[in-house]
């Protein structure tokens, strides 16, 4: 298979209350393209580190991580940052929107990394927030939204700037049932529609249900693979 | 830079960065006043004209000299004229809370020493011709409404008559001034006025001359003037110091304390307390938006963007501040020149007072950014985003 992500022999370890401890041990991995993965496991399993090592946010203490030809692992600071602004789009458990700007102001912001004209910055914004359905939301603020709108609010800023991969921490967490499928029905088009590579991390099997395959870690190693067909739609 | 975000930040805490912002403002404004009249006292001295000495006893500015000094001096080499000054110290009776100086002079040698006043209206050989004759700063009269003509009555408090009524000085000239050594504040009428009143009974006061101005000639050595005058006393009855005009006006200004020092002390204090009001109110502002800062790291915003929003935040609020402070300076110029004029003649902001007060804010305004800044640099989005998640 055409593979997007790849990881070799990641190790990971946190230092907590003078202990070392290992959340990713020795971990290998391949991420195919245009596919919408679920990560599930237990608390404490290393989900959201894997998920920080893959989006570029923390560093992998060995091993590699290699987003189509680049290594993550060899990029400084500055470069890191610009490469997850061209190639990463996030989708947050607790939404992460800015409050003082309004939703097309919060999706404009990716844009502000982009070279783009700021009318070009606008239409790129409100195109994608009429992509997840809040077209007419545009100049609220967060707080004048629901949890399930300013979800979409985010997941329109991970789009904005056409990422190929969108990483997604826990996107229904915070959500009702209804308002968590509405959320994960749209990522699944965004990956059927757009062909966007989307990992998601999850505790919801419901939730996991949405995805292609459904990766599970126990205690920083891989678990099972499995695939999940037909995938709901 | 987001500049959306800069702003929307700025106003979203409006009441606390409106606190600060006034806050700055008027510790510029302060500043500003401040380094003002530091700098109205310094250009009071530094103006004094070098062809011109001051004679005073050696004791104290408060103890007069005989009138039979002048006589003497005169025979000194490098004196052109002898002008007497006498401190009158007296009232306004239509302004007993406000204050003017007073000064009985010698007509006749008084204006040709000053050449940097003018006569703006009236007449200077009435003055000369009229013993009762004064004449006044134009900014005095603008400041009573007085005309040529007017009659000033005065209450003397060193010099007072037996009568008990106030001195009468009829107004025959109006004078300019275009140095700071020389204020248009004053009220200068004849000596002799003063003199006779005291020697035909009409008044009670001191005896002698406060201090004897000695105009140079063209030329002459003032070093070997003063040397010479204060020999000639040497042996009393009363010992003189003479000084250039310029030390003269000094130990007038030091007579108050050292107020530049206190004033600058004042103006360091203000500032180093501000500098911990910003500071304070940019670290909360830091802190409160750790995660917002952690949401931009994420996105992909640099080291330089996340603290440049911080620092440009904080410059912001101190350079607003600063042009607050700064404008309401330059408002309140005219009328504190006014309140200020009797005892403080050179009070006025210069281009560099204004440029030190907002170099101030913003050297301000910078570090109380930076310090929030860094911290945003050290900043891990994963520990920013755990913080909150």
């Amino acid at each position: 298979m055409a593979v997007a992500i790849q990881i070799r022999s990641v190790t990971k370890s946190y230092q907590r209350a003078g202990e070392t401890l290992r959340v990713l041990d020795e971990l290998d991995l391949d991420m195919a393209p245009a596919t919408f993965y679920a990560l599930m496991g237990p608390s404490g399993s290393g989900k959201t580190t894997l998920l920080n090592l893959l989006g570029g946010l923390d560093r992998a203490d060995s091993g590699e991580v290699r987003f189509g030809g680049t290594d993550l692992q060899g990029l400084s600071g500055g470069e890191l940052a610009a490469w997850r602004a061209r190639n990463i789009g996030f989708v947050f458990q607790g939404f992460n929107l800015l409050p003082v700007l309004t939703a097309r102001e919060n999706v404009e912001l990716p844009l502000l990394l982009q070279p783009l004209s700021a009318s070009q910055r606008r239409d790129q914004a409100e195109r994608a927030l009429q992509l997840v359905g809040l077209g007419d939301r545009m100049a609220h603020k967060p707080r004048e939204l629901s949890g399930g709108q300013e979800q979409r609010v985010a997941i329109a800023r991970a789009i904005a700037s056409d990422p190929e991969v969108i990483l997604a921490d826990e996107p229904t967490g915070d959500l009702d049932r209804t308002t968590a499928d509405s959320v994960l029905s749209l990522l699944q088009r965004l990956n059927r529609e757009l062909h966007k590579t989307i990992l998601m991390v999850t505790h919801d099997p419901q939730a996991a249900s949405y995805a292609d395959q459904v990766i599970h870690l126990d205690k920083g190693k891989l678990g099972r693979i499995e695939t999940n067909h037909p995938a709901r739609s | 830079m987001p500049w959306k975000l800069l702003l929307r930040n700025l106003l979203g805490h409006p009441l606390r960065n409106l606190l600060t912002l006034v806050s700055v403002a008027l510790a510029v404004f302060l500043i500003v006043m401040l380094q003002a009249v530091t700098l109205g006292l310094a250009n009071t001295v530094s103006a004094a004209a070098s062809n011109r000495l001051l004679v005073q006893s050696a004791v104290s500015l408060f103890v007069d000299l005989p009138l039979a000094y002048q006589q003497k001096m005169a025979a000194v080499p490098g004196i052109s004229a002898i002008c007497k000054w006498q401190w009158f110290g007296g009232r306004y009776e239509q302004d007993k809370g406000g204050y003017f100086a007073q000064f009985g002079i010698d007509p006749d040698t008084f204006l040709p020493s000053y050449p940097e006043m003018t006569i703006q209206s009236g007449s200077y050989e009435e003055f000369q011709r009229n013993r009762t004759a004064a004449v006044v700063g134009a900014s005095l009269a603008s400041k009573y409404g007085w005309r040529l003509g007017q009659t000033v009555p005065i209450t003397g408090t060193i010099f007072q008559r037996v009568d008990g009524q106030p001195w009468q000085f009829t107004i025959a000239a109006i004078y300019q001034s275009s140095s700071p050594a020389i204020d248009e504040q004053t009220l200068w009428f004849h000596y002799d006025y003063l003199r006779e009143s005291v020697e035909t009974g009409g008044a009670t006061g001191p005896d002698g001359v406060g201090v004897y101005m000695l105009r140079l000639q063209p030329g002459a050595d003032a070093l070997a003037v003063q040397r010479d005058v204060d020999a000639l006393f040497e042996n009393g009855p009363q010992r003189v110091q003479t000084t250039t005009e310029a030390e003269f006006n000094r130990q007038f200004v030091s007579m108050l304390g050292d107020v530049p020092s206190l004033l600058r002390l004042v103006g360091g204090a203000v500032l180093f307390a501000i500098f911990f009001a910003v500071l304070n109110t940019m670290l909360m502002a830091g802190r409160e938006r750790t995660r917002d800062l952690g949401v931009m790291k994420a996105l992909g915003f640099g080291n330089a963007a996340v603290a440049g929003l911080l620092v440009a935040e904080s410059l912001a609020v101190c350079g607003t501040g600063a042009l607050l402070g700064i404008g309401l300076a330059e408002l309140l110029e005219g009328p504190f020149q006014i309140a200020t004029s009797s005892f403080l003649p050179n009070f006025a902001f210069d281009r560099d007072t204004l440029v030190l007060g907002a170099g101030l804010a913003l050297a301000t305004g910078l570090i109380s950014g930076l310090v929030p800044g860094l911290r945003a640099v050290r900043l891990s989005p994963v520990v920013a985003l755990r913080e909150v998640g």
